[in-house]
């Protein structure tokens, strides 16, 4: 057995890729013309995982709540990091739920993995609801510290401490890149620049022996894949689903358009002279003097 | 009624110094509670929250920027932000009858009614944590907020029964695409069979969207101070090393920004290629809309690399700028853009929809796709070039 168990949530998103992704003719997404994929974020958070298993030979889970097609998510996501076991929370029950909700889900399912988890990881949010709540309110139901933003991680198996780097924007002042220890488990929600590095002979070996076998699994994704209801998990049903959720969805409205600020002058771009014109406006502007 | 009371803001600040979220986020609540103390109750308050060490000057500050009173809690363990600890603080200050009572009257208080985070790096974790902890609901990327009494018709919450829901924080959050408002509430649930309270209501505001009220240092309020206590475990996480970076993206020192939107997508490498060469031309940095920073169009690893990143985005999501030229080139004008933009002096945009939002929000609206048009202003601007730098 692994002495390293990590897990990763993930959600099956629409796909937002030019060429897959179809909007309206007012500018708001179709959401019956755009399908569904393994959300970049969770992509990303699947190889901070595959890291783990290939730095330190960690035995992967992932998890998702979501409705049965929601497996596809999971098989992607075993392409990516090599996957161990594939679990889906699914239950009618489940329908509805806000982030609060979503995450007593999670952190359910987590609690009755095989084995201790030692790290779990999340997106930093999810494309469309782009909350980025449900990764820390899981990771404190389950009790485990909570580290964001985090751009790398190596793990010091023989202390059993995390050593991560998080990037923190500073609105109006800077940016700080801050350096964490934390002793396991922990929760990470890794950041979208995250990109794992294998700087070692014997890490690259390993890293192309556990690709290979996560293609040969991610055929047979289905060997892997357990499916969960309410029931088999044994949620608290008033913590899940519509009842266990604080927050509604009370209305949907177009944006009203704001009054114009400015009153544009058109000019044709294929118009010559109309774009010199431009192009002295452009230059006045900055500062520059044209000598007309 | 009285068990919730007062809108609670949760300040962010640089060794004492308020990031302006913190500002932002106390004018707003101070707007709001104006209000509401003349239409339902006047003694309830907007309370700043401030967790730091030696930062008492900045609770006096608050104060002057709109906070009725301050809670602090001072310690050294405190001085930078650390998701754990600062959870625990919060919420015990939260739900302190104790520290309430300091500046009201709190007999029957349980929690604040409302609370405001910043959707920040910090702020959405922080609010996501401490609402976990308070089971309560959260909003998030909120821009626009407004009180009222509402009349609820909802499946679970009131079993399909309609209800007065009073005092209660509309909470709008833009959606993706810039388009749609989406209006969340956390309501308590008043149906019999799971009949639960949801308080506080609390949200996560976006940077720059709200406007401090302006200074007034004749301002005066209690300023409570909170000595919280620790033990090794909440003390788990340790910070080894702090080290400030600058982005390498600068939208402060340049005249101008030329920015790209969806725009690009017939041939996204060799238009961001033309735009990056415009922005050259111009001495400009070049921006993005937030659509392009998800990478929805394949180009080169360098181009996205370079281009693609959340650090040049312009809009709620990403920076605010104020440059002397912008020129947004096929960008249709999502108000979370405009937002970000609004304040540049003059503004250019290229597109070859008439009818997109940018429009009435640019000086120049030049008709035509950006594959065609920017070669051609390329040309005339360096036409027009050795006579400007003669002049100079």
């Amino acid at each position: 057995m692994a002495n390293l168990n990590v897990a990763v949530i993930v959600k099956l998103e629409p796909d937002f890729s030019e060429g897959n992704v179809s909007y309206n003719a007012d500018g708001t997404l179709n959401r019956a013309e755009t399908k569904s994929i393994l959300g970049p974020h969770s992509a990303v958070a699947s190889s901070a995982a595959f890291y783990a298993k290939v730095r330190y030979g960690a035995s992967v889970a992932v998890a998702t709540m979501g409705p049965p097609i929601a497996d596809s998510a999971l098989q992607q996501a075993q392409l990516l990091c090599d996957a161990d076991e594939l679990y889906l929370y699914s239950d009618r029950m489940f329908a509805g739920a806000d982030t609060l909700a979503t995450a007593e889900v999670l952190k359910t399912g987590i609690s009755k993995l095989e084995g201790k988890m030692d790290i779990v990881f999340s997106g930093h949010r999810a494309s469309d609801g782009e909350t980025g709540q449900t990764g820390p309110q899981t990771a404190w139901k389950l009790g485990f510290t909570f580290l964001g933003n985090v751009i790398d991680y190596d793990v010091d198996m023989q202390n059993r401490i995390v050593r991560a780097r998080r990037m923190i924007s500073l609105q109006g002042f800077y940016d700080v890149v801050e350096e964490v220890e934390a002793p396991l488990p922990v929760f990470i929600a890794i950041d979208p620049s995250y990109k794992a590095s294998f700087n070692t002979v014997s890490q690259r070996l390993a890293f192309e022996k556990y690709q290979k076998e996560a293609k040969e699994r991610a055929q047979n994704y289905k060997q892997y894949l357990k499916v969960f209801n309410a029931q088999q998990l044994g949620v608290d049903p008033k913590l899940v689903g519509l009842p266990g959720s604080p927050t509604i969805v009370y209305k949907v409205e177009r944006i009203p358009k704001a009054k114009a600020s400015r009153r544009a002058e058109v000019v044709d771009g294929t118009n010559r002279e109309q774009l010199a014109k431009v192009a002295t406006r452009m230059y006045e502007v900055v500062g520059g003097m044209v000598i007309k | 009624m009285k068990k919730y009371q007062h809108l609670y803001v949760i300040i962010e600040h640089e060794d004492g110094k308020p990031v302006p979220v913190s500002l932002e986020m106390l004018g707003e609540a101070r707007r709001l509670m104006d209000g509401y103390n003349k239409k339902y109750s006047a003694d309830e308050k907007v309370v700043a929250v401030v967790l730091g060490h030696d930062v008492r000057r900045l609770c006096e500050e608050l104060i002057f920027y709109g906070a009725d009173a301050v809670i602090y809690a001072d310690s050294p363990e405190l001085r930078y932000a650390r998701n754990l600890i600062d959870t625990k603080v919060i919420s015990r200050i939260a739900t302190s009858k104790e520290l309430a009572a300091k500046f009201s009257d709190a007999s029957e208080f349980v929690r604040p009614r409302y609370m405001f985070f910043a959707a920040d790096s910090i702020g959405r974790h922080l609010s996501s944590t401490v609402l976990a902890e308070l089971e309560s609901g959260l909003a998030s990327d909120i821009n626009k907020l407004v009180i009222e009494d509402l009349e609820i018709k909802h499946e679970h919450k009131t079993k399909g029964q309609p209800m007065k829901y009073e005092r209660t924080l509309e909470m709008y959050r833009p959606d993706f695409s810039g388009f749609l408002w989406t209006t969340i509430l956390c309501l308590d649930n008043r149906n019999p069979a799971i009949e639960r309270d949801y308080h506080p209501q609390a949200c996560s505001i976006i940077p720059g969207v709200f406007a401090p009220i302006e200074r007034d240092s004749t301002r005066r309020g209690p300023i409570v101070d909170y000595v919280p206590k620790f033990d090794e475990c909440d003390l788990r996480v340790k910070i080894i090393n702090r080290k400030i970076v600058k982005s390498t993206v600068d939208f402060d020192s340049k005249k101008a920004i030329v920015s790209f939107g969806r725009g690009i997508k017939d041939s996204p490498e060799e238009n961001i290629k033309l735009v990056a060469e415009l922005a050259r031309e111009l001495e400009a940095e070049v921006g993005i809309s937030l659509p392009i920073s998800k990478k929805p169009f394949a180009v080169s690893e360098g181009t996205s690399s370079t281009y693609m990143i959340p650090d040049r985005v312009i809009g709620t999501s990403g920076r605010k700028v104020a440059p002397l030229l912008y020129v947004a080139a096929g960008i249709s004008g999502a108000m979370q853009h405009i937002a970000g933009m609004k304040e540049a002096g003059f503004v250019v945009a290229i597109n070859p929809d008439e009818d997109s939002p940018i429009k009435d929000e640019c000086d120049i609206f030049i008709k035509g796709r950006m594959e065609d048009v920017i070669p051609l202003l390329l040309e005339e601007l360096r036409k027009q070039k050795p006579a400007i730098e003669v002049k100079k």
